[in-house]
């Protein structure tokens, strides 16, 4: 059978608690048994824009969304025009003002598509029942919840949690979801309408729900990060967020800096005493990092970057997806000068690369790019386990007392690294070309020695990353190539295509598109080739996929190996694929 | 075993010009760091880029040479990772003044227990003396042969502004005074500004040791000079001849930046220390 995906979209004006509402559905929908990924759509203003919060559940695991919704609930007339054509054929749609007037046009289209739109007064439910205003959101979300068939219980169990501290009438929530869930505005076919899946047998354990970003931070502070610098920028800022609020509980040092060049520096600072440090930004405060990038590129001290990426160049579109940084990443700080670039694709990921992350930047002493997206940095993803905890792999010589050759020319090109203390000899770090006790040098020999000695340490490092992952069928027709987020709509229609093509024989479904795969660039820099170059080998169907205006992985494959991509599909738009945008690319 | 100034010598040559005030800032601060008993390996030390940065090569120490206009942010970083290391920002006046200004501002108001000394030659030097803030106004310059058109920043007035912990001016002719002021500067618990009228005969030829000793006159010689107050301290920048040097004002009450972290109230070890896997558990149960 067909996986049973549906989504739910809330759309209102920005500001007014859209994305604490989409979270407490996602909350009880996972409390229920159902796995779910939460979406953002907001724009760059505090009041007055039109927000989003799309949750997409299923009884199996999903990590993207839908471009449709089955059921859209608008908080205002304006998000209703806005949203109005995402929400799927059998649809419905809840409203809750009185003022919403559809025009001619909207009425025919919602006829036409058989959508069911219930106009519910969840202001006057929430005052009748001894609640206040701003509740007509819960009243809404009982109202749902009944929609959905599920018991209300879990609900209240999981909104009256989110609310208990924070000075909110308790009582008059819970009264205020179950008046929306038994309003007299439901009917049944309502229900019927909506499939809503059975969920998974499971035990006690339901896995969790978080951010990315949530989820880079708490890998990092397992791995050993004591100090946190930062510059607050879209998407990245709510890291700073995490850490801040739970200084007190892991005692991080967390620094607001007066600029990003400020915060990476400090980080380079603290990097070199030998505590671990984290900085994270988006383009923008990245460009200005790139100086800090290249000074540790040359000082070979280890320094841990997050890029989480928004849409388009200068200030673009900040409230928006994209994964047009992977240049920047790349080629970011002026000189010739050994880095590794590695993204992150979900929540999992990003838990377990910032530790290899740091692992790599202390090991083979250079600075690490991390890259993320808005689509990874905010979304809410849903899985079972938390990964493994890394071993704290740092690279320091034990017996340091004598060494006093910090930048020692070596095989590997990694010299001997200690953390500066009053038993050990001290050294110079020099930006400057050095020789290798860390003095100043301006001669031809001692330069090209020198610089071989940085670059080899890529060498060495590329021969210890492993080799990007194929997913999806073993013996593809079809390969889809990326990076970042993309996995996810791509994984995700793998396997609710698969399911498609069994079902339903007579498609138009291509029939080379039989079998797909996936290969998934999560080391990116230096790049490992051995696997793509099989596959070209093989003569396979190889489509690029990623969410740029360019191809930037595509170029960079092409500026490695020669291989140039005849298919492209790219997405520029600030939304993150859909799984309908790689179905779509599969049924044509 | 005590300290020794020749631990802090380092193998390498220097490079500056005869008569740059460069040499005697350097063994000013090595005298003063084996007076106070600081070994090489207790001490960290960001440079900047600039003649004043050249000196990097010239001290045997924990030492960052990084980016120009940066010292002061790279010393913080390594100075909160490890409160155990004594902690010194060098950096010239073209570094401080011009590219990295607002970390100067942020560095004393926030207060880190940090020293920072200003290489003031009037001139950014190892570019060939274009001018800066401290360039006197019309004198011919690098590029600017009517010198500059703009106004200068008043330093003393400037740092006085945001209330530091610690201000003091020296004068690289003045080895003694030099050397106490730094030993004041990093017993100092808080961020310690010290600024160094510093000689530079190759792009500041009117600053000589003979107008110095004309025009610049030690604090200790103002009567009943108070450092403690703000006041005093304005009204002696503010006219400029004679020049004081001296410590010119110190705030005793200002808490540092790191003991006013909530986070780290009641941590006995350092950032350094702590480097280990740290467990999650307890965080993870909001994502539940
Ligand atoms: C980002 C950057 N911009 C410019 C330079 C070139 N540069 C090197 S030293 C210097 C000026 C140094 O002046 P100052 O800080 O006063 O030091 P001094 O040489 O006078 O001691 C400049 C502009 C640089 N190294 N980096
Ligand atoms: S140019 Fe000036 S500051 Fe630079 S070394 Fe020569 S005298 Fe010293
Ligand atoms: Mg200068």
């Amino acid at each position: 059978m067909q996986t049973q995906r549906v989504s739910v979209k809330f759309t209102g004006a920005s500001g007014e608690g859209i994305n604490t509402i989409g979270v407490l559905l996602l909350r009880a929908l996972k409390k229920h048994g159902l796995r779910v990924f939460g979406y953002r759509e907001y724009p760059s203003l505090i009041k007055g824009g039109v927000a989003s919060y799309q949750v997409d559940f299923s009884s199996k695991e999903l990590n993207s969304s839908s471009r449709y919704c089955n059921i859209l609930l608008a908080f205002t007339s304006r998000s209703l025009n806005e949203y109005l054509k995402d929400v799927k054929e059998n649809g419905i749609i809840v409203y809750d003002q009185k003022d919403i007037n559809l025009t001619e046009e909207q009425r025919l289209y919602i006829e036409k598509r058989n959508i069911s739109s219930v106009f519910l007064d969840s202001e006057s439910i929430a005052l009748e029942t001894g609640g206040i205003k701003i509740m007509s959101n819960v009243v809404m979300l009982g109202f749902l919840w009944r929609i959905l068939g599920l018991k209300v219980e879990t609900l209240i169990e999981v909104v009256l949690k989110h609310f208990k501290n924070k000075n909110v009438d308790l009582k008059a929530e819970e009264n205020c979801i179950r008046a929306g869930y038994t309003s007299a505005t439901f009917r049944p076919e309502y229900a019927k309408k909506i499939n809503t899946p059975q969920k998974e047998i499971l035990s006690n354990n339901n896995g969790y729900v978080m951010t990315g970003n949530n989820a880079i931070a708490l890998g990092a502070i397992s791995a050993g990060v004591r100090a946190y610098y930062a510059y607050p920028m879209t998407p990245a800022t709510s890291i700073f967020e995490y850490m801040g609020e739970n200084a007190k509980e892991t005692g991080i040092l967390v620094k607001q800096a007066e600029n990003e060049i400020t915060a990476v520096q400090m980080a380079m600072g603290s990097m070199y005493m030998g505590t671990r440090a984290l900085v994270a930004t988006s383009g923008g405060g990245f460009d200005l990092m790139s100086e800090t990038i290249s000074c540790a590129g040359m000082s070979e001290t280890p320094l841990v970057v997050i890029l989480s990426q928004r849409g388009g160049a200068s200030t673009g579109l900040p409230t928006w997806t994209g994964a047009s940084d992977l240049n920047l990443a790349l080629k970011a700080g002026h000189g010739e000068f050994p880095r590794a670039v590695i993204a992150t694709s979900d929540a999992q990921t990003a838990y377990t690369l910032i530790q290899k992350a740091l692992n790599i930047a202390e090991t083979y002493q250079l600075p690490v790019i991390l890259l993320m997206e808005k689509q990874i940095s905010e979304s809410v993803f849903n899985f079972k386990k938390m990964p493994r905890v890394e071993k704290i792999e740092r690279g320091l010589v034990e017996k340091a007392e004598d060494i006093t050759q910090r930048y020692q020319i070596t095989d590997t090109g990694i010299s001997p690294r200690w953390i500066p203390s009053k038993e050990k000899k001290p050294y110079l770090a020099n930006s400057d070309e050095h020789s290798e006790n860390g003095s100043s040098i301006e001669d031809s020999e001692g330069t090209i020695a020198m610089a071989n000695k940085r670059l080899r340490k890529l060498e060495t490092l590329a021969k210890d990353l492993p080799e990007p992952t194929l997913y999806g069928d073993r013996n593809p027709d079809l390969v889809f190539v990326g990076w970042g987020s993309v996995k996810n709509a791509v994984l995700d229609a793998i396997s609710s295509f698969t399911k498609i093509n069994e079902i339903d024989k007579n498609n138009k479904i291509n029939k080379n598109n039989g079998k797909v795969g996936y290969l998934h660039y999560e080391y990116i820099h230096p790049l490992k080739t051995k696997i793509l170059e099989q596959l070209i080998e093989q003569n396979k169907r190889l489509v690029l996929v990623e969410n740029n205006q360019t191809g930037q992985l595509g170029n960079y494959i092409k500026e490695n190996i020669g291989y140039e991509f005849n298919e492209k599909l790219l997405k520029y738009d600030g939304r993150p694929f859909f799984v309908e945008d790689i179905l779509d690319f599969l049924k044509n | 075993m005590s300290v020794k100034i020749t631990d802090y010598n380092s193998p390498n040559t220097p490079t500056w010009c005869p008569g740059c005030g460069n040499y005697a800032i350097h063994a000013s601060l090595k005298k003063t760091l084996s007076e106070l008993n600081i070994s090489p390996s207790e001490l960290f030390m960001s440079f900047d880029i600039g003649c004043n940065g050249n000196g990097a090569d010239m001290i045997n120490t924990y030492a960052f040479k990084g980016l120009h206009g940066r010292s002061i942010p790279l010393a913080v970083g390594a100075h909160l990772a490890n409160r155990r290391m004594t902690t010194i920002a060098d950096i010239g006046d073209g570094g401080c003044f011009h590219e990295g200004l607002d970390h100067l501002v942020h560095a004393i108001r926030s207060n880190y227990n940090i020293t920072i000394l200003i290489h003031n030659n009037a001139n950014f030097a190892l570019t060939t003396g274009q001018a800066t803030v401290s360039t006197p106004k019309r004198k011919p310059m690098y590029g600017l042969p009517e010198g500059i058109p703009e106004r200068n920043l008043d330093v003393p007035e400037f740092i006085l502004s945001l209330d530091p912990s610690f201000y003091a001016r020296a004068y690289s002719g003045n080895l003694i005074q030099m050397g106490e002021i730094f030993k004041s500067a990093i017993e100092n618990k808080g961020c310690s500004v010290v600024e160094i009228l510093q000689l530079c005969p190759s792009y500041n030829k009117e600053f000589t040791p003979q107008w110095a000793n004309e025009n610049i006159k030690e604090i200790k010689e103002v009567e009943n000079y108070n450092a403690d107050s703000l006041e005093n301290a304005r009204d002696i920048v503010v006219n400029n001849s004679p020049l004081y040097t001296g410590i010119i004002y110190r705030n005793k009450n200002l808490p540092t930046f790191y003991d006013s972290l909530d986070s780290r109230k009641n941590s006995l070890t350092e950032l350094v220390d702590e480097v280990k896997v740290h467990d999650i558990k307890k965080l993870l149960k909001y994502f539940e």
